[in-house]
């Protein structure tokens, strides 16, 4: 038997099902609370969850001597600048230093994972008798590549090549597509089923 | 318009509510449809039933609160193979909401004791940090510059399973669970390309086309969607939420699939018409 | 003196941390590595020590939300008013009670969780709809999408999987062979921008990232 207090979130979270559901039927004020709700509740959560991150990661080392940690703490700090037009520009250092870094770690493993292996495991495969699919693959692979070409026109043998890989291409999207019915889909089934359960303890089952 | 040709102009609500209908009727009348297993998680399984007893594996877990609904029996099927094989495990959240996750799955419906685990000796829970490409390069490299406690403060210098453990090396398989389509390039160039550490992932449904030409080369198996959680849960004899989700599923898609057989019909029958009358 | 402070430092910030990056990626001396796993650690403490910021913006489109829409009624009041009180609510609890608790956990699961898992549901209902429009085999690349599409659909579906045995291998060869020759060929195509856009910002030559910043 649940409690009052999960009785009355099962309650509260039913209603807000509705009320988002209800935005297929038109815009109206029950979908606009819901939408605010979330939009106060996620802030809340990611506020606590990083302050936890900040006190944990930073906060404690540096308390316990490791002094590096102030660069980071006060980079994070220079962010706000943004906050105040005359002091806007400061928030580029510790943008930069972001970028610097995601970018020099992104260069670092992109060479190698996303283009030399790729290229590796196509060819490879074609040559250690993967047979018609290998093929396949491989026609796909060079076939696409010539689509993203916007350097040369898309003629004659340049164009013909880009309009099969638009084809692969639009496979892709087409299983992508399909991926994301069967998801949102499941997502319903979630939503009804909660509903179902509230029903369920509401009853008192 | 003919009647074929009107086919294409059905009012959407009419969509809606059909599907609305057939996908809530098989939660009170189940149909008991069974799945049939596919190639990347045949092997997903494979690659954690072949590690050795007591190898560590690292679950990068980027789980999202909105999205249980497609991943929870991705996740508990994981978590219940890995533990039913004594596999030493390192969970760290890349998400806020994967803590609280963590804490509602393994303090109540996969709970590591069942399987006769010790938290800090056999199991490990290393919160919520902020970590996206340079924070897996991070973690991979020194654990304790990204984590110096645990979920519940413990520093990590106290904990057995940490000991003489710190980065890669110590681990025996990554586990990289996310959310967001792109993320798997992450795991690929910060765990596969430097270190060759076997990674296997689990992922949304729309997802698993992306991390396909990354299998089997680079992601020795991987879970897109809920159905391949299913899958998982048969395949390991785990029962769990998949199973209740698939009969909804299976006739709640049909409106979907008989609208789009009628905007083509429709098409046709227009195209067809129209040629008549030249 | 103030161009080189907002504009050039910015350009050389980018350029030796990115540097630094590969280089411990690339070598094997240890002052490297030592220097790239410090380095990292500061991208999650920076990002976590500015979500204050986040909250500030959508505060603030919020009051401007509001000030467009008062004249309309003071319903947009009560708009403008939910969002601070289930914040007050909800980051109460978690500083109270903790963010594990069960109070807290009532917040998060009720509201948080249940609206974001319903806001996809509500997208199955549009995406429906629009393919019913747009899922039309007009030329072979339509066909193409929309033979992908219903093929891997078809595929996920136990009803399908039972009505059809075939299709599970099928679809299973759909995603595994032409969606992974156009997949990888878009895959090496991205990462190959990536890394010109990448050396690019590393040679300080795209502005607009470190000036929009």
């Amino acid at each position: 038997m649940a409690g009052i207090m999960e009785l009355l979130g099962m309650a509260l979270g039913t209603f807000l099902i509705f009320s988002t559901l209800s935005m297929l039927y038109k815009d109206n004020p029950f979908f606009r609370v819901g939408q605010m709700a979330v939009l106060g509740s996620s802030i809340a959560h990611f506020i606590l969850l990083n302050m936890q991150t900040v006190y944990n990661n930073a906060w404690t080392p540096l308390i316990g001597g490791d002094i590096l940690m102030v660069i980071p703490l006060v980079l994070g700090l220079l962010m706000y600048s943004r906050l105040k037009k005359s002091t806007a520009w400061l928030a580029r250092y510790p943008s930069s230093v972001l970028i610097g870094i995601g970018t020099g770690v992104m260069v670092a493993g992109t060479v190698s994972g996303q283009v030399l292996d790729q290229i590796a495991v196509t060819i490879t495969d074609v040559l250690n008798g993967g047979g018609i699919n290998s093929m396949i693959i491989a026609v796909g692979v060079v076939t696409s590549i010539t689509f993203f070409v916007f350097t040369k026109e898309h003629t004659g043998v340049v164009g013909s090549s880009a309009k099969i890989g638009r084809k692969f291409l639009m496979i892709s999207l087409g299983a992508n597509w399909s991926g994301e019915l069967v998801w949102y889909l499941t997502q319903l089934v979630g939503r009804l089923m909660y509903v179902k359960n509230f029903l369920t303890a509401l009853m008192g089952g | 318009m003919s009647f074929l040709s009107k086919l294409g102009n059905i009012d959407y609500r009419w969509l809606y509510i059909t599907s609305l209908i057939l996908t809530a009727i098989p939660l009170f009348v189940p149909i008991g449809l069974t799945v049939t297993l596919s190639e990347p998680v045949k092997d997903y399984y494979a690659v954690i039933q072949d590690l050795p007893e007591g190898s560590v594996i690292a679950v990068s877990f980027g789980g999202s609160a909105a999205l249980l609904d497609e991943q929870e029996a991705q996740f508990l099927a994981t978590w219940k193979t890995i533990f039913s094989l004594g596999h030493k495990v390192l969970f760290y959240s890349t998400t806020e909401d994967g803590p609280m996750i963590l804490t509602n799955h393994l303090g109540d419906k996969v709970k590591p004791e069942d399987y006769g685990y010790t938290y800090g000796v056999d199991y490990v829970e290393l919160g919520f940090s902020p970590l996206g490409e340079p924070g897996q390069a991070s973690f991979a490299t020194d654990i304790r510059g990204v984590y110096q406690v645990d979920r519940r403060g413990t520093p990590l210098d106290d904990l057995p399973m940490m000991d003489n453990f710190n980065n890669w090396e110590g681990i025996d398989l990554l586990i990289y669970q996310y959310t967001s389509c792109t993320d798997i390039e992450f795991a690929v160039r910060q765990w596969t390309v430097p270190y060759q550490t076997e990674v296997i992932a689990t992922t949304l449904g729309c997802c698993g086309p992306m991390a396909a030409p990354y299998y089997p080369s680079q992601i020795a198996g991987f879970l897109s969607g809920s159905g391949a959680g299913t899958e998982l849960e048969v395949l390991s004899g785990n029962p769990g939420p998949g199973a209740a989700m698939s009969d909804s599923k299976s006739i709640g898609i049909l409106p979907q699939l008989i609208f789009i057989a009628f905007g083509n019909i429709a098409y046709f029958a227009k195209m067809y018409s129209k040629e008549e009358e030249r | 003196m103030s161009t080189i402070l907002r504009r050039e430092v910015p350009k050389i910030i980018v350029m030796v941390f990115g540097i630094l990056m590969i280089l411990g990626s690339y070598t094997t001396i240890p002052i490297f590595d030592t220097i790239k796993a410090e380095l990292t650690s500061w991208t999650m403490t920076i990002s976590a020590v500015s979500v204050w910021l986040g909250a500030v913006y959508a505060t603030y489109a919020n009051y401007q939300l509001y000030q467009r829409n008062k004249k309309d009624g003071t319903v947009h009041l009560i708009y403008f008013v939910v969002p601070f009180i289930v914040f007050g609510l909800q980051f109460g609890a978690g500083i109270l009670y903790g963010v594990e608790s069960a109070q807290y956990l009532w917040y998060f699961t009720n509201i948080y969780s249940n609206i974001g898992a319903t806001v996809y549901a509500v997208m199955f209902f549009t995406l429906a709809s629009s393919a019913y429009r747009t899922f039309i085999a007009s030329s072979w690349d339509a066909t193409a999408l929309l033979a992908g599409g219903l093929i891997y659909t078809l595929r996920q579906i136990p009803l399908f999987q039972a009505w059809l045995p075939g299709i599970v291998g099928f679809g299973e060869w759909v995603m595994l062979v032409p969606n992974v020759g156009g997949g990888r060929g878009a895959v090496i195509a991205a990462a190959l921008g990536a890394l010109a856009l990448g050396v690019r910002t590393l040679m300080g030559q795209e502005a607009t990232v470190t000036e929009g910043a």
